[in-house]
């Protein structure tokens, strides 16, 4: 465009009969000489953009193609890792369930620890596989009730529930801006983190509820667990940081991770308060600032 | 086995998957005949009635097919797009048996028109509970037209 006029403005000037030029009109060719310099620069400039651009496209296309590479890594993870963990706890199974009688005890409590380990495995694999898609998954975000989400993630949790006797306050909870799939499985992980934790408890209560404050809503899952130590209050967050170290509780220590990602990809934030032995609180924002 | 009638047919190329997915057959209440195709290629010929299948009545069933998406020869949907455009087995039920929960695998699945899309577990247990509810649903309780 630019590089258009520039022509057309020197095709005018060179028309022009030398001998016609008269010194009044000299101000006006220093304008044209004006306009031309700005002309060339916006040219360069614009040489210049379309170079990023075409830079920044073949940079998009890398990172593209880098995605489909992660996607493909993380398709034959999950298949050629979790096929031979099924051919091991299968076979160990079989062996248990139709020789077992034939086995010392030792044996079959051998056996057992296999597929304990086995099934461990299986679902580190599905948890990191869960994270790294995580990172890679575009935010469907639009106005829902959180109620609704947590219904559906305590129905998941239902056996589980109902067999402990498990106390489950639900407040209500005001409507908000997210991705339902993704805070479904922030409330999933959450009220898991919480089942696991209250497991010794007599009694256990846990409770799903939000409070307003002046800027923003803030949602909370609370237990009368264990809790823990407020040193470690960051630390439960991190992939595979479990602060129980003799695997009392079982899990991959990676749910919490997931939460945070996912709370993360809602610009929002994610706090805990606890105490030991007195129970933990797990607070979440959704869209930092209410607008 | 060729020409003889059919419950259930498995395409499933990994030998522990065939076996162990026998054996969880093995332990359901009823007695199923069930069939084993190792590879896409012979799938195609089952469901051509081509080759070793050649003249094979199609009212000999299966009444269920099961399929691993990834096995060797031909791709599994390839497989799925091909039972659907059967004359034969078009309407026979298609459940697949996959290691992944990969959603464009999944999405991919049913637009090309399966029936059911199940995760084989990890613990053995939880899989031959699987394999009764596929067995009382599908050959049970599921009523599906005849070839």
């Amino acid at each position: 465009m630019s590089a258009a006029l520039t022509a057309v403005l020197i095709a005018v000037f060179l028309l022009e009969p030398i001998g016609s030029l008269q010194v009044s009109r000299w101000e006006e060719i220093l304008q044209i000489g004006v306009f031309l310099v700005v002309a060339v620069v916006v040219s360069a400039l614009s040489e210049g953009r379309h170079r990023a651009e075409r830079s920044l496209q073949a940079r998009t296309k890398q990172l593209e193609d880098a995605n489909r590479e992660l996607d493909a890594y993380s398709y034959s993870i999950s298949h050629d890792l979790r096929r031979p963990l099924r051919a091991i706890d299968g076979y160990s199974s079989i062996v248990l369930a139709d020789y077992g009688a034939q086995l010392a005890p030792d044996v079959q409590r051998y056996l057992n620890l296999v597929r304990g380990r086995v099934q461990y495995l299986g679902q580190l694999v599905d948890d990191l596989l869960a994270f790294s898609r995580l990172g890679r998954q575009a935010l469907n975000t639009r106005s829902l009730s959180p109620s609704d989400v947590v219904m559906d993630a305590l129905n998941e949790l239902k056996p589980e529930l109902d067999r402990r006797g498990v106390d489950v306050r639900l407040h209500e909870l005001p409507a908000c801006e997210a991705d339902s799939s993704l805070l479904r499985q922030v409330y999933v992980n959450l009220l898991d983190n919480a089942l696991k934790f209250t497991r010794e408890r007599q009694g256990p209560v846990i409770e799903v509820g939000a409070r307003e404050t002046a800027i923003q809503t803030v949602h909370f899952v609370r237990d009368n667990g264990i809790g823990f130590d407020m040193a470690y209050a960051e630390q439960v967050f991190g992939v595979f940081q479990r602060l129980d170290v003799q695997e009392t509780y079982e899990g991959t220590g990676v749910g919490l991770a997931i939460v945070r990602r996912i709370i993360d990809k809602h610009e929002g934030e994610i706090w805990a308060e606890a105490e030991p032995d007195r129970g933990a609180t797990f607070y979440f924002t959704l869209t930092g600032k209410k607008s | 086995m060729v020409h003889q009638a059919i419950d259930i047919l498995l395409i499933e190329d990994d030998p522990h998957d065939v076996e162990l997915t026998l054996h969880a057959f093995q332990k359901q209440t009823i007695v199923l005949r069930v069939h084993v195709i190792k590879n896409g290629a012979e799938a195609l010929e089952f469901f051509h009635g081509t080759g070793a299948y050649a003249n094979r009545d199609p009212q000999l069933g299966p009444k269920l097919i099961l399929l691993d998406l990834k096995v060797p020869m031909v791709d599994g949907l390839y497989v799925t797009r091909q039972i659907r455009a059967s004359r034969t087995h078009r309407t026979t039920p298609v459940v697949v048996l996959s290691s992944s929960s990969d959603e464009p695998d999944l999405i991919k699945s049913y637009q090309l028109g399966i029936n059911s899309y199940i995760v084989k577990p990890v613990d053995f247990e939880a899989f031959i509970d699987t394999a009764q509810m596929i067995v009382q649903y599908w050959l049970s309780l599921n009523r599906a037209p005849a070839a």
